[in-house]
C-alpha cells in the first residue's frame, strides 16, 4: 500500500507540470529569485548589533577579552547565580582547552543529565541579524545541554558574528561539508519562553531559564554601552 | 478530529453570549495586530520579503515533484524512514504501528496541527498509549479535554484562574497557591520535564521541508518541540508536502515572516534544522527517526483553483485582524483551523456541505489579506467558495432566489439608480424626525443589535456623482 500512495502523489504532482523541467533549469529559476533582504540591523557595526539583539531576546551578555577572561567571567556567572562552580560542557576541542583552573571552574565534559544547573556550548556562529547563536549537535555539543539545564552559557567568538542569516547558512554549508552533516543544526535565541497564558511572556518554559552569553575577542566596552542604548552611536 | 462547523451560527451565538471570553478576544484583537505591526515595521521591507516568499512558493509549487523527490532522497540519505499518507486514517495508523512495534507506551508531542486534524491522539489513547501534549497551550487543553481556539496560542482563551483550577484539579501537588502565571508556568515545567525524560517516543511537527539537505524546520518558543526531538529514542515528524522549499535560506526567510507575522518576535527562542537519527559522532538523539508525510485532499487542492492557500504558513495573522474571529473565537468555526485560513481550508478538507457557514464568516474587509505573509489572496478565495455554496444549492432556496433578483436588479442600471432614489427619499422622509429607524422591514438581522440610520438630503452616490460630473468638478 505504501508504495502506491507515494506512486499516486507523485503522479498528481506530475500532473501539474506536463513537462517536467529538466534539474539545471529548475536550478537556473531558482536563483533568479535570489535571497531575500535581511532585516534592517540596530546598529551599523556588527557587533554592536549582535549584541543589541541578544539583549533584545531577554539574554544577558559579557565581553571577554580571551579564553582566560572568558572562564573567569563562567566562574563569576556560576558563583553569582548557584554558588557553586560545577558546570557540564561537550567534548569541544575548544572547551577542553580552556584555562579552567584560572575561573576555579570545574566543567564535566559529556551530555547534560537532568538536574544540572549550568550547561556551556561553544557556537559555531552568531547571527548579528537576530541576536541568535548556532551550535550542531554531537560529541562537541549535546543536542539535550541546549535543553535541559537551568542556564545556558554560550561562547561566540568575536570573528564567529556574521551579519544575516544568509552569512550564517553559507558559513555552516562550508563546515558541514559532504556527508558530514550533523544530526540538528540549532539557532538559539533567547531563554526558553512561553505566552501561552493570558499572552504574558514567561521565562523558562521548558528550556533554560537563563542564556547568557559571551562575546569572546577584543571587543571595546563602549560597544556593549551603545547596545544598551547608554551611549549614543559613534 | 470530528468536525462541528455546520453548527457555526449556533456556536458563534453562544460564543458571543460570553461576555468575559468577548474582552478577552477583543484585547487580543488590539495586542496581537500591534505586535506584529511593529515588528513588521521594525524589519525594513517586508512587504519585499512577502513578495520574495511568493516567488520562492510559487517556484517550488510549480516543481513540486521534483523537490519532493530531492526531499526524500536526501531524508532518506539521512537515515530516515520516510511514510507517505494519502489519509488521515493512514497517518494514524502508521504512527501507531511505530509505536507498536517499539513496545512503546508514553508519546511526548510538540505542537502539530497536521495531527490535530487528523485527530491522533484519540487513535493512540485508545490503543492503550499514553499520549502527552508538551506545549503549554496544547498541554491546557489536552488536560481541559478542548480543541485549540487559536493556531498560535491554543488556549488563548483559558484565563489565568481557569487554568489554575485546571491545574489544582489535575495535578496531585497538595496546597499550593500557583496565583501568578509564573506558578502555572514552573508547575507545568516540573510535572512535564519528567514525562520528556520518560518518553518512548517522540512526535513533533514541522514549519518547513529543505529540499537540499531533506531536514525539517522547527520553530519553538518553549524548547518543547526540542525535547521531543532530542530525548525520546524513537522520533516522528508528521508533516504536509506544501511545507516544502527548496533551500535553507528559504527556510530562514519564512521564519523571518513566521515569527513577526505571529507574534511580534524577530527570532524565536530555538530555530531547528533536524536531519535524521544519531550519527557516529552524536552521544544523544533518536535513535530511529520516522518523517510522515500527509496528503489528505492537499493534492486535490492544488490541482484546483484554491491551491495558494497551500503557501500557508500558519502564523495564525489572518485570525488576529479577522473582525469575525476576534468577534467569535476559534471554537466556533468547529473545527482544527479557524479564521479566514480556517474558513478556506476547512471545507477544502472537510467538505464544503458540511461547512458553507464559514466562508460566510467574512465581512469583506480585507484585513487578513492585508497583513497575510504570503500573500494568500484570502478574501477571493472566500467569495469563490461561496459561489460554490451557491452552484451546489448549499443555501435555502429563498435566499438564493433573493441573490438572482439583487444581481439581476443590479444588471439595470436606470431600474437600479430609479428604485435605489426613491427609497432613498421615502426613507429620508420617514425617519426625518428621529434621524434614524428602530425596526425595518426586511432588515431585522440590522436593527435588532442597532439603529438604522436615516439617509440625509442629497441623494445617492450616484446622483450626486453625476451632479458633480454635470459642475464640471473633476477636481483630482
Amino acid at each position: 500500500m505504501a508504495e502506491s500512495v507515494r506512486a499516486a502523489l507523485f503522479a498528481r504532482l506530475r500532473e501539474r507540470s506536463p513537462a517536467p523541467a529538466e534539474p539545471a533549469e529548475i536550478a537556473r529559476a531558482l536563483a533568479a529569485i535570489g535571497y531575500a533582504t535581511a532585516a534592517r540591523m540596530p546598529h551599523a557595526d556588527l557587533h554592536t548589533a549582535f549584541i543589541a539583539n541578544v539583549l533584545a531576546n531577554k539574554g544577558t551578555l559579557e565581553l571577554a577579552l580571551d579564553r582566560g577572561a572568558a572562564v573567569r567571567a563562567i566562574g563569576r556567572y556560576l558563583y553569582k547565580r548557584f554558588r557553586t562552580h560545577k558546570l557540564v560542557a561537550g567534548n569541544d576541542p575548544r572547551l577542553a582547552a580552556m584555562p579552567w583552573r584560572d575561573g576555579g571552574v570545574l566543567p564535566r565534559f559529556g551530555a547534560a543529565e537532568p538536574g544540572d544547573a549550568a550547561a556551556l556550548s561553544y557556537a559555531r556562529l552568531g547571527v548579528a541579524e537576530t541576536g541568535a547563536i548556532v551550535t550542531f549537535t554531537g560529541r562537541a555539543n549535546p543536542g539535550r545541554n541546549n535543553l535541559l539545564p537551568e542556564d545556558h552559557l554560550v561562547l561566540v567568538n568575536r570573528e564567529d558574528v556574521v551579519a544575516t542569516l544568509e552569512d550564517a547558512w553559507a558559513k555552516i554549508r562550508l563546515e558541514t561539508g559532504a556527508g558530514a552533516w550533523p544530526r540538528g543544526i540549532q539557532f538559539i535565541a533567547g531563554p526558553s519562553s512561553t505566552a501561552d497564558v493570558e499572552a504574558q511572556l514567561v521565562l523558562g518554559a521548558h528550556g533554560p531559564r537563563r542564556w547568557h552569553v559571551i562575546l569572546v575577542g577584543d571587543t571595546p566596552a563602549q560597544d556593549l554601552e551603545q547596545a544598551r542604548g547608554e551611549l549614543p552611536e559613534a | 478530529m470530528k468536525v462541528a462547523s455546520q453548527d457555526f451560527l449556533q456556536q458563534a451565538h453562544e460564543a458571543l453570549r460570553a461576555k468575559d471570553k468577548v474582552e478577552r478576544r477583543d484585547l487580543l484583537g488590539q495586542f496581537m495586530p500591534a505586535a506584529r505591526d511593529a515588528a513588521a515595521n521594525a524589519y525594513g521591507d517586508f512587504d519585499g520579503l512577502r513578495a520574495h516568499m511568493k516567488r520562492v512558493r510559487g517556484h517550488t509549487t510549480e516543481h513540486l515533484a521534483h523537490y519532493l523527490q530531492q526531499f526524500e532522497e536526501a531524508a532518506v540519505a539521512h537515515g530516515n524512514q520516510v511514510h507517505f499518507a494519502a489519509t488521515a486514517e493512514q497517518l494514524n495508523s502508521t504512527v501507531l504501528s511505530i509505536c507498536q512495534t517499539h513496545n512503546a507506551r508514553r508519546v511526548a508531542k510538540g505542537k502539530s496541527m497536521v495531527t490535530e486534524e487528523t485527530g491522533l491522539n484519540e487513535l493512540l489513547l485508545k490503543a492503550g498509549l499514553e499520549v502527552l501534549e508538551t506545549d503549554l497551550g496544547e498541554y491546557i487543553i489536552q488536560q481541559a479535554g478542548e480543541a485549540p481556539s487559536h493556531i498560535v496560542g491554543p488556549a488563548f482563551h483559558k484565563s489565568l484562574a481557569e487554568v489554575r483550577e485546571l491545574f489544582l484539579a489535575k495535578h496531585k501537588l497538595g496546597e499550593r497557591a500557583l496565583e501568578s502565571v509564573s506558578d502555572i508556568v514552573e508547575e507545568a515545567r516540573g510535572v512535564l520535564r519528567e514525562r520528556f525524560l520518560a518518553a518512548d517516543v517522540g512526535i513533533i511537527g514541522a514549519n518547513a521541508l529543505i529540499a537540499e539537505h531533506g531536514t525539517t524546520m522547527l520553530v519553538t518558543n518553549e524548547g518543547n518541540g526540542d525535547l521531543c526531538a532530542n530525548l525520546p529514542p524513537v522520533l516522528i515528524i508528521c508533516t504536509t508536502f506544501e511545507r516544502l522549499l527548496p533551500r535553507a535560506e528559504d527556510a530562514m526567510a519564512l521564519q523571518r515572516l513566521l515569527v513577526r507575522s505571529a507574534t511580534g518576535q524577530s527570532h524565536t527562542c530555538y530555530t531547528s534544522f533536524y536531519s535524521g537519527p544519531r550519527r557516529e559522532d552524536d552521544v544523544d538523539g533518536p535513535l530511529e527517526t520516522h518523517i510522515i508525510l500527509l496528503d489528505n485532499k492537499r493534492s486535490d487542492i492544488l490541482a484546483s483553483d484554491y491551491h495558494e492557500i497551500l503557501d500557508c504558513i500558519r502564523c495564525g495573522a489572518c485570525l488576529n485582524h479577522c473582525p469575525i474571529y476576534i468577534g467569535v473565537g476559534g471554537h466556533a468555526y468547529g473545527w482544527v483551523y479557524p479564521g479566514p485560513m480556517g474558513s478556506v481550508l476547512t471545507p477544502l478538507l472537510t467538505s464544503l456541505e458540511q461547512s458553507h457557514d464559514l466562508p460566510n464568516a467574512c465581512t469583506s474587509c480585507g484585513r487578513c489579506a492585508e497583513v497575510c505573509p504570503v500573500n494568500i489572496p484570502l478574501p477571493d478565495l472566500l467569495r469563490d467558495l461561496r459561489q460554490e455554496e451557491s452552484a451546489q444549492q448549499l443555501k435555502p432556496a429563498r435566499w438564493r432566489r433573493g441573490l438572482r433578483l439583487h444581481a439581476w436588479l443590479l444588471r439595470q442600471p436606470v431600474l437600479y439608480q430609479r428604485l435605489t432614489g426613491w427609497s432613498m427619499s421615502a426613507l429620508g422622509l420617514l425617519g426625518k424626525r428621529r434621524g434614524a429607524f428602530r425596526r425595518m422591514p426586511f432588515a431585522s438581522g440590522w436593527t435588532s443589535q442597532r439603529d438604522f440610520p436615516a439617509p440625509e438630503a442629497g441623494g445617492t452616490f450616484m446622483r450626486q456623482y453625476a451632479a458633480r460630473k454635470r459642475r464640471g468638478g473633476r477636481r483630482g
